[in-house]
């Protein structure tokens, strides 16, 4: 069995994820897709894939993501639960949004090839150290008298200060680090994307940046035209394509 | 509507603002309006994520000093936890 675990993000309708899926299974195998769904419930019974959870947590239904600071805590926990039921199965998971396309059929062989050149435990797309910047999210959570009194409680690191910010979606971990941060509960609420690189950092775990594969992954906009030419530019994955599996 | 009159506001902060100088290099890393106002300076448009510092100066002056602006570096930190298990 391929050893990643592939954990997808979909909250669209289940016809659209079933042209999602579709399209995975031809980049990585079928088996290797755990789907996690935060759409309507009866959608969610609708989809026939087999390795399925629904996650019913409000932290992942925000609409203003960074000021209701979304969370990805109760979806990595299910996928941890998931991992548990599988033995040792998968030693490395990839966390994926809906609207984010695999390219290459070779995508996590290229995965773990980067993460073991890169000596990582986490691979993340357009990973910043943010700590004593106007970076607008570390600002917004560093107004919390907790945030920095968390990481000083749980940190190895020589430095408790350092403060990481990656893009929610790409993600690829290794089991370990997975399991490590899906154990933690949060004990306020913080944005997805300065807790998990943040929490990784501090356990003691190696986070890395995805290199130039970082300009095929835009944060806002629409990329579906753009496929092929991401593609032949050497993509290995595109963000966002938020219309490919409705149109 | 807020949207494109936010938009306009920063396409002329960046217009009407200045070169970002990195204070240790010496390399253009952004461009804002940065402006002081009651006892705060204000960063208006600033795309990168810059770190406020005080300047380092070769001649000592009591009258005068100068903050400007560095960015850290990639994110490059050893493993601290327990060596992974892949096999």
């Amino acid at each position: 069995m391929n050893s990643v675990l592939n954990l997808i993000l979909s909250h669209q309708s289940s016809r659209a994820v079933s042209r999602m899926l579709a399209y995975w299974s031809e980049y990585v195998p079928a088996g290797s897709i755990l789907l996690a769904y935060g759409g309507p419930r009866e959608e969610f019974d609708a989809i026939a894939h087999r390795q399925k959870c629904y996650v019913d947590d409000s932290r992942l239904r925000t609409s203003d993501h960074q000021r209701e600071f979304q969370s990805y805590s109760g979806l990595f926990q299910q996928a941890a639960a998931f991992l548990a039921t599988e033995g040792t199965a998968f030693r490395f998971v990839h966390f994926a949004e809906y609207d984010h396309l695999p390219l290459v059929a070779d995508l996590n062989a290229r995965q773990v090839q980067l993460l073991r050149a890169e000596d990582a435990d986490v691979l993340a797309f357009h990973l910043h150290r943010v700590d004593g910047t106007n970076h607008p999210h570390f600002l917004y959570h560093a107004a919390e008298d907790r945030f920095h009194a968390l990481w000083a409680g749980i940190s190895r690191r020589s430095d408790p200060k350092v403060v990481l910010s990656i893009f929610g979606s790409g993600s690829f971990w290794t089991r370990e680090a997975f399991l490590a941060v899906s154990s933690r509960t949060e004990p306020f609420r913080m944005y997805l994307e300065i807790y998990l690189p943040t929490l990784a950092h501090h356990l003691g775990f190696r986070v890395r940046g995805f290199g130039v594969q970082d300009r095929f992954i835009d944060v806002l906009g629409d990329e579906t035209d753009k496929i092929e030419a991401a593609r032949a530019g050497g993509a290995w994955t595109l963000h966002p394509a938020k219309r490919l599996w409705t149109d | 509507m807020r949207k494109p009159i936010r938009s306009l506001g920063l396409f002329l902060a960046r217009f009407f603002g200045s070169r970002i100088l990195d204070v240790h290099t010496g390399r253009v890393i952004d461009r804002a309006l940065v402006v002081c106002f009651r006892g705060k300076v204000y960063v208006i448009g600033a795309r990168e994520n810059l770190r406020p510092v005080f300047e380092p100066q070769k001649r000592l002056t009591y009258w005068r000093q100068k903050i400007g602006f560095t960015v850290h570096e990639p994110p490059d930190f050893p493993r601290e936890a327990p060596p992974r298990d892949e096999q």
